[in-house]
């Protein structure tokens, strides 16, 4: 009897029983991003020289020279750019209109408009991150990139720029009323830049107790910024400037900028044709006032301080 | 038992010679041999065996009865957790693609999202109630969902104001969503969900085991046999009655309960083959579908670099394409290839055209394309699972009822052992 018993608290036992709890899956650490690159280069000059322009300033789009990068752009029909969509006032998408427009975009529109005579219908925007920059450049996937990119000699070594139109800097984005005024002043505070930039590298060397904080891009550090992941944002000041107008309790540390940053437009390094057609473009846009324009209507009321075109350097 | 005990301790051949009338019936035996410890030996035997027999058999019946009740159980979480899986990527859909449209959300498109994170959250309490073992899991999900909700409100506010950080929001909730490099994303722990419901509903429709309910009939009847062997090799009957009749209970329990097991077996196998698995792989495709169609999305909002999400609805279309019905894969296919027209025209250089083709609610677009898949995969799962749980309910009542009969005939079948044995005792007393 004491079996029966057993075997009947058994089948009891077994048909009763609950299953083990569902187990919530632990996270998968995807592999560390490489470190930004930092190249040594042994070109000693200015890097913001670049190829003179097109002797006769910018052919007109029916007078383009035959087999240039141009023309074959324009047999194609489209000016392919890499651009950003997320840098406000400079490259974003206007969520109204779904239109991607800023300051580097009009630098797209009046290179289109300078090979096909207008624009409209002629650009292809691709939103390309600032890793993609220098590959799809190389690849020839993309004709153009204008995405606040800063000339340098490493870059030199891989692509080719235009004319220096735009100066830039490195500053801090701070909370209104943190008391920050400076670099120095980030010890101990979180300090957000995209994850394969070199900007915490300099805010490092000024702060060394600053704790590093990566994000996918500018935006995703306002985004940690607003959630209170972080306590600044290190980037151009152009780039901040854009973060600061959607974003009423933020605000740029003023005064001297950390770094100097000359935007160009990036080129594949053996379209020296396309480059020198690009750097007339500049040229007229100095002269018909169309950078001013540019300027005023995007940079000027976040920077608020007037700017002029710089000074092209050529001689390469 | 009395007479039991009442009867000499100790029995020789020469007091049975003694006894006139009775020899013929008693065997020549050792002279230690003791017939009515004998007897009582084989009638605990026979009493066990049967009592066993009814015990064992009555208890796998039970088990089967349970199982069938669990994989129902089961089949119905799992449904309810495939649900919210699909719902999840349903609403990321709904949000990515209306932020697509540009300018304010359309307010149907809106609503549909209210809808779907309601679902979402209701299930999330009804699957809680459901399943203990699911519960941890669920208040993770629960947060993870609210998580993903709270930073659409985010994107939605910004994005009224114009702010480029709206779309960072969304690809922030959007990708959280999907995220295996931390711990508690709301897929992943859905996927788990579902590991879990569909493993235990599988255990559960495989738990009928008719070999195993043959065996305590066989050893029962073996040793019944074995029990009469002895009585007939003592008292010259080949048969005793009560053990035979003991027998046949035995017998007939064990052919009916193994009928009976191996009938439920073959129909759980039909439903796990048949409405389980509609409803399980329909379930899957209609949760890679509305990934898929959030993955278009993304693709047109990243314009001209959206070749990873490319790439995920490439895969999501190969899940679609191996788990969707028979009823469904051609609605799948009308999207499928309205997708890859959006494709040409983004590759083309037309990329407004692309969006429109994408967002538009007309019948042409991808989006109407894609609702109708989903609205008919949903009714495909909701019959299906329905199906699944009502088969495996209905008729189970009758394993119960088999189960306390062959308890009470097990039971009964004991009681004829002992009488049979009886009749021996009383020959021999």
């Amino acid at each position: 009897m004491r079996k029966l018993a057993l075997a009947l608290a058994t089948v009891a036992l077994l048909a009763g029983c609950g299953y083990s709890d569902t187990k919530v899956p632990g996270a998968v650490k995807p592999e560390a991003a490489p470190p930004a690159s930092s190249t040594p280069c042994t070109d000693t000059g200015n890097p913001t020289r670049s190829y003179a322009p097109l002797a006769g300033g910018v052919p007109s789009p029916d007078d383009l020279p035959a087999r240039s990068t141009m023309a074959k752009i324009q047999q194609r029909g489209h000016l392919v750019a890499g651009v950003s969509a997320d840098s406000y006032l400079l490259g974003s998408r206007n969520p109204f209109t779904g239109v991607i427009e800023g300051f580097d975009i009009d630098m797209v529109n009046q290179v289109a408009a300078a090979i096909f005579g207008t624009a409209k219908g002629h650009v292809q925007l691709r939103v390309i991150s600032a890793a993609d920059r220098i590959p799809l450049l190389q690849s020839g996937d993309i004709d153009i990139v204008a995405r606040n990119m800063t000339i340098n000699c490493a870059r030199w070594d891989q692509i080719a720029f235009s004319a220096e139109y735009f100066h830039s800097g490195q500053k801090i984005l701070v909370q209104k009323g943190s008391g920050i005024t400076e670099a120095a002043g980030l010890s101990d505070k979180r300090v957000c830049a995209p994850a394969g930039t070199t900007s915490l590298d300099n805010i490092q060397k000024l702060a060394p107790d600053a704790i590093a904080v990566t994000a996918g891009n500018h935006t995703g550090c306002l985004l940690k910024f607003q959630n209170g992941e972080t306590d600044a944002i290190t980037g151009d000041d152009t780039v901040l400037a854009g973060l600061v107008a959607q974003d009423p309790y933020a605000e740029v540390v003023t005064g001297q900028a950390l770094t100097d940053e000359p935007y160009g437009i990036g080129v594949n390094q053996d379209q020296v044709d396309f480059v020198r057609f690009i750097n007339a473009v500049l040229e007229r846009m100095r002269s018909d006032g169309s950078w001013q324009a540019s300027y005023a209507r995007w940079l000027k009321p976040s920077l608020q301080t007037d700017a002029t075109q710089p000074t092209p350097v050529y001689g390469r | 038992m009395s007479q039991t005990q009442a009867a000499p301790a100790a029995v020789t051949a020469a007091p049975a010679a003694t006894q006139p009338g009775v020899p013929a019936t008693v065997k020549r035996t050792p002279q230690t041999e003791d017939t009515p410890r004998l007897l009582n030996r084989w009638q605990l035997v026979a009493v066990l065996a049967c009592l066993l027999f009814a015990a064992l058999t009555a208890g796998l019946q039970v088990l089967s009865w349970h199982a069938n009740r669990a994989a129902a159980d089961n089949t119905e979480q799992l449904v309810r957790v495939q649900n919210i899986q699909s719902t999840l990527f349903r609403a990321d859909a709904l949000a990515t693609t209306a932020f697509l449209t540009g300018g304010l959300e359309p307010a149907e498109q809106r609503a549909a999202y209210d809808d779907a994170i309601e679902t979402i959250t209701r299930q999330i309490t009804d699957a809680a109630e459901a399943q203990p073992a699911d519960r941890e899991a669920l208040a993770d999900l629960s947060a993870a969902v609210t998580d993903y909700n709270a930073t659409i409100a985010q994107a939605r506010a910004n994005n009224r104001q114009g702010f480029p950080v709206g779309a960072e929001y969304l690809r922030t909730a959007s990708t959280g969503l999907r995220d295996t490099s931390v711990e508690g994303s709301a897929i992943p722990i859905a996927q788990a969900l579902v590991a879990a419901n569909a493993e235990r509903a599988e255990d559960e429709l495989g738990a009928q085991h008719p070999f195993l309910i043959l065996l305590p009939g066989l050893v029962a009847l073996a040793l019944l046999w074995w029990v009469n062997r002895q009585l007939a090799r003592r008292f010259r009957r080949r048969i005793n009655l009560g053990i035979a009749a003991a027998a046949v209970a035995v017998a007939a329990l064990t052919l009916v309960g193994t009928v009976v097991a191996v009938v439920q077996a073959g129909n759980n196998s039909d439903l796990r083959d048949g409405d389980y698995s509609t409803s399980f792989h329909e379930s899957t495709a209609r949760t890679a579908a509305n990934d898929a169609k959030a993955n278009e999305s993304l693709r047109l909002i990243s314009r001209g670099s959206g070749q990873v999400y490319e790439d995920r609805w490439d895969t999501a279309a190969g899940v679609v394409e191996d788990n969707a019905s028979r009823q469904t894969r051609p609605l799948w296919d009308d999207y499928a290839t309205v997708h890859q027209q959006v494709v040409k025209l983004d590759d083309g250089g037309q990329y407004d055209a692309a969006v429109q083709l994408a967002t538009t609610t007309g019948d042409e677009g991808s989006t109407a394309r894609l609702d109708a898949f989903d609205a008919r995969s949903q009714e495909i799962i909701s019959t299906s699972g329905a199906a699944t749980a009502d088969a495996l309910r209905s008729g189970n009542t009758g394993i119960l009822v088999l189960a306390i009969v062959t308890l009470l005939l097990g039971i009964s079948a004991a009681g004829l052992a002992v009488w049979g044995i009886g009749l021996r005792r009383r020959e021999y007393a």
